[in-house]
């Protein structure tokens, strides 16, 4: 820090150096309706109005704001009683479904890198979507000289291949067969010999014998789907009857899995909530922004530091430009500027503390080396809902 | 100011024994008088107890928040609706948290205790408890598979200083130890340890030598709560032993266990358990430094939520169903299983009798104390029930009529125990006693300088009707709850010790936190107010006069 500014940035990776500059520039104007600066107070109002006139409102974003804010995002969602969804770009909402249907065995990232010999990267590429994160857990080239193994399973060479020990190629679409068959391989399982010949079966059998014969095997995963998570945790847990073997999920947005703990403890659900009927409901799948969106079926959206625009499929996105939206965002992005009402906050981990849960659940708490006059996501999040008769939405 | 006029008093703690009397209070706290204009309850034919207080229920942290994830059927039958003063929520074994402040004061309870909180995770317990309204809660910070520790057990260091740094950090209010060794031989290749001499692999410490550093430490400190101890082997046939020779390792130090149920079977491994509860009572009765909760298992539905992961995997195979086990670096494991106990399964049976028999059997209602282990045997909810149970000797009879006979058959209830619980006792194992073994002095009682934590019951006969739904809760001198409505829901307090430490103690730690964790010293501690606010800190007598 000099003069009030970041001068330099130590111990971040090229995602994290952007993330500062995104969040540390000068801010736009902290309020505006229809592109235009407002007073904090009446683009309050004017949010407030859109969510009560709403029918159906949605709340989404969240897995880049701190846990004080999703805390408020979910009160606010109560008091108006909208759909939540805390699942983010991609379908990072399939880990929770999965993990309410069977459950998982997981550990903290210091976990696996003190313990775990052999780790198994399956369609994750952390050198380029986590980079500091090998070297983190000593699972980089100089790290693994002890006789730890790190396998790669993906449909092509990534960066983390070239790192790795092993390579297995698998195509994205013959996932769930991939896990399905090391899972019968781990079982001693006859396969299915039309299936087997589309697999790397002896590198697949050779990755199931080394699962089960290690001391303590992690799975770091970035599998897309329901089934294909599910066949992953199924995996895990058959390996568990026979060696000490865990999965992590690798997420995106810095505070995803936040988002779905404070939403699990707030409501009983991880996963998008309909507080339409005045108490929590879930139903997979029914209630993710997304499939909302598509289907037109909100008439009122409140996005919280998501750039939903450049992420949603089109459809989706094109519903979202013709409803009223209020955008809680520190960067400028553009939903933001599309927005009918944008408050431009102070960030997270820059200009106010908070706390996040790391991807593996660790809470970690933000520091706040640029501290300034602008508020927050939370305490927006907070006026909104002051505003909010009492005993809406019930 | 508030008087709770006419009422029949059951405050043990105060020798009170159902006397008729009223109960004043102002400000927050029970006072002598009041002026005769002051605003009253008439509470002629009721019964009028300090609020309740659970010394070991599972409410908050990221286990708590695990198995609420992985329940969402029980979630869809039971919802709670918004109101103008509520917020809304899911219920079943594992609730939401605002479910869980409203469901235990509707209950009459005013304080309750989350019995293990990974330290790392002290953030997680406290942000879901700052989401827990009305009741006071504190926490109790799992210790007993930390490396860090384990370092210093081993090489002599300054244990002490490290558990009061701990408790410092976190801001818990006591120390837990789970399994000690047990979970951190979990991580070696799933395994566990089954004796207290078992050496913890490469480490240098056996659960012997934990338990041994840790007791005395709390002693040491004069925290007002004595170490809380989950024995190794638990729900293994013949633990009894185990739980035996953890006494007697403990003797001469203070010592809580938890969920003795759990740790009170005969027999051999992988055999049938037997009862061993008789051997139990009588251990304990006899040792007035040691208590322990019952962690009793009633029939319906649970959540195994517990640090002591080994134990899941084993029901993981029982039930075939969902499971969740989370290793947590440095520090502790987790295990979670959604349960179901049933009237005529021999080992079920023998538990919900086993857990009767240490009630029934106990002559020290002050050390012997109730609770479910919520959700692990059932959900606090049950505790009307069971109060039944010991208060009715016929319901009990007729129960146990229900249930598998041959696991009956081995507890002494096939005797038809005479002994009925009194008004008094019950106020004893639901409020006072848990409050006098917490060290909870505010707490559990009426006597002037109290809490005004107040329940109000209307008599019934049917007891568990009586104690499902009190006419009339005050939490800290404000009316909770009327009629079985909430009227109100403020925030309650954190309950967090003021145990100090000798500041030095983080040079030894540096070079700990380095080697065990991927989170830095430096950032370890909580320090956000927010987190930790509203507060009531509870000072530990660091070489008083206990001994």
């Amino acid at each position: 820090m000099a003069a009030g500014a970041i001068e330099r940035l130590i111990r971040t990776c090229t995602i994290g150096d952007e993330w500062f500059a995104e969040r540390a520039a000068d801010a736009p104007s902290a309020a505006r309706i229809d592109g235009r600066e407002v007073d904090f107070a009446d683009a309050v109002e004017a949010s407030a109005a859109i969510l009560c006139e709403a029918r159906l409102p949605l709340v989404f974003g969240l897995g880049q704001t701190d846990c004080e804010s999703q805390r408020a995002a979910v009160a606010l969602a109560e008091a108006v009683g909208a759909v939540i969804d805390p699942a983010g770009p991609g379908d990072e909402g399939a880990a929770g479904a999965v993990a309410q249907d069977i459950g998982l065995s997981t550990a903290t990232l210091g976990e696996l890198r003190d313990r775990a010999e052999l780790v198994v990267a399956w369609r994750a590429d952390p050198v380029v979507s986590h980079p500091r994160l090998l070297p983190r857990l000593r699972l980089d080239r100089a790290g693994r000289a002890g006789g730890r193994r790190l396998v790669v399973v993906d449909g092509g060479r990534t960066a983390t291949a070239e790192e790795a020990d092993e390579f297995i190629e698998v195509p994205p679409e013959l996932d769930f067969e991939a896990l399905w068959a090391v899972r019968a391989l781990v079982r001693d399982v006859p396969l299915d010999g039309d299936l087997a010949a589309r697999l790397p079966l002896d590198a697949l059998e050779q990755l199931a014998g080394r699962l089960r014969a290690c001391g303590y095997g992690a799975v770091v995963h970035r599998t897309a789907g329901y089934a294909n998570r599910l066949a992953l945790h199924a995996l895990v847990r058959d390996l568990a009857r026979v060696a000490h073997v865990v999965a992590l999920p690798l997420r995106q947005e810095g505070n995803a899995r936040g988002a779905e703990d404070v939403l699990a403890w707030q409501t009983g659900y991880p996963s998008a909530v309909s507080f339409a009927r005045g108490h929590p409901r879930a139903r997979a799948g029914e209630f993710s922004a997304a499939g909302m969106l598509e289907r037109g079926e909100p008439d009122a959206a409140l996005v919280i530091g998501f750039d939903a625009l450049r992420h949603l499929p089109p459809p989706a996105a094109d519903h979202l430009r013709r409803i009223p939206t209020i955008v809680v965002d520190p960067r400028p992005t553009e939903t933001a500027a599309a927005a009918r009402v944008a408050f431009a906050t102070a960030a997270g981990g820059v200009r106010r503390e908070g706390t996040v849960h790391r991807m593996d659940g660790v809470p970690v708490a933000l520091k706040a080396p640029l501290p300034g006059e602008r508020v927050g996501d939370e305490e927006v999040l907070a006026a909104i809902a002051a505003r909010i008769p009492s005993g809406e939405g019930s | 100011m508030l008087r709770i006029a006419h009422g029949r008093v059951f405050d043990p703690a105060n020798g009170v024994d159902g006397e008729v009397r009223d109960v004043c209070v102002d400000d927050g706290k029970v006072v002598e008088e009041l002026p005769s204009h002051a605003p009253r309850i008439d509470a002629s034919g009721m019964v009028v107890m300090p609020g309740g207080v659970d010394i070991h229920s599972h409410i908050a942290g990221p286990a708590v928040n695990a198995a609420r994830k992985l329940t969402p059927e029980e979630h869809r039958a039971d919802v709670l609706d918004r109101t103008a003063i509520t917020r809304s929520g899911t219920g079943g074994t594992v609730p939401s948290t605002f479910a869980t402040g409203y469901r235990y004061a509707l209950l009459g309870y005013t304080t309750v205790v989350d019995a293990a909180t990974p330290p790392l995770a002290a953030r997680h317990t406290l942000a879901e408890l700052r989401d827990t309204p009305i009741v006071d809660k504190a926490f109790l910070v799992l210790m007993g598979n930390n490396l860090p520790l384990f370092e210093l057990i081993r090489g002599g260091g300054p244990v002490t200083e490290a558990v009061a740094w701990w408790l410092e950090a976190t801001g818990g209010y006591g120390v837990k130890l789970v399994n000690p060794g047990g979970v951190e031989m979990w991580k070696h290749g799933n395994r566990n340890v089954t004796s207290l001499d078992d050496e913890v692999e490469g480490l240098g410490v056996t659960p012997r030598r934990v338990l041994e550093a840790i007791a005395t430490s709390v002693d040491e400190l004069g925290l007002p709560h004595p170490v809380h101890v989950h024995c190794n082997n638990l729900g293994v046939a013949g633990n009894w032993r185990t739980t035996l020779e953890t006494l007697d390792t403990l003797q001469g130090r203070r010592a809580h266990l938890a969920h003795l149920q759990f740790h009170a079977y005969g027999g051999t491994p992988g055999k049938r358990p037997r009862s061993k509860a008789p051997e139990l009572a009588e251990h304990l009765d006899a040792h007035p430094e040691h208590s322990a909760d019952i962690g009793q298992v009633m029939f319906g539905p649970a959540t195994t939520t517990t640090a002591d992961a080994p134990v899941t995997a084993l029901l993981r195979e029982v039930t075939g169903g969902k499971w969740v086990n989370a290793d947590l670096e440095a520090e502790t494991g987790c295990g979670i299983v959604p349960f179901a106990y049933r009237e005529r399964n021999y080992v079920h049976a023998l538990q919900w009798g086993i857990g009767l028999e240490l009630l029934l059997l106990s002559r020290d209602p002050w050390r012997v104390v109730l609770s479910t282990d919520h959700p692990n045997g059932a959900s606090f909810l049950s505790y009307p029930r069971l109060i039944r149970l010991l208060m009715d000797r016929e319901f009990r009879n007729e129960q146990i009529g229900r249930v598998n006979r041959k696991a009956i058959g081995r507890t002494v209830l096939k005797d038809d125990l005479e002994r009925e619980y009194t008004l008094g006792e019950i106020a004893v194992i639901t409020r006072a006693g848990p409050a006098r073994l917490l060290g909870l002095g505010d707490k559990g009682q009426l006597g002037v300088g109290a809490d005004a934590d107040v329940t109000v019951y209307v008599e019934h006969e049917d007891r568990e009707q009586m104690f499902s739904r009190p006419r009339y809760v005050i939490k800290g001198g404000r009316v909770i709850v009327e009629d079985g409505e909430l009227r109100e829901a403020p925030a309650g307090d954190l309950l967090r010790v003021a145990a100090f430490h000798d500041e030095a103690i983080g040079r030894t730690l540096q070079p700990l936190f380095e080697e065990h964790y991927s989170v830095q010293l430096a950032n370890y501690p909580v320090r956000e107010q927010w987190l930790l606010e509203p507060t009531r800190r509870i000072p530990a007598r660091r070489n008083g006069s206990r001994g």
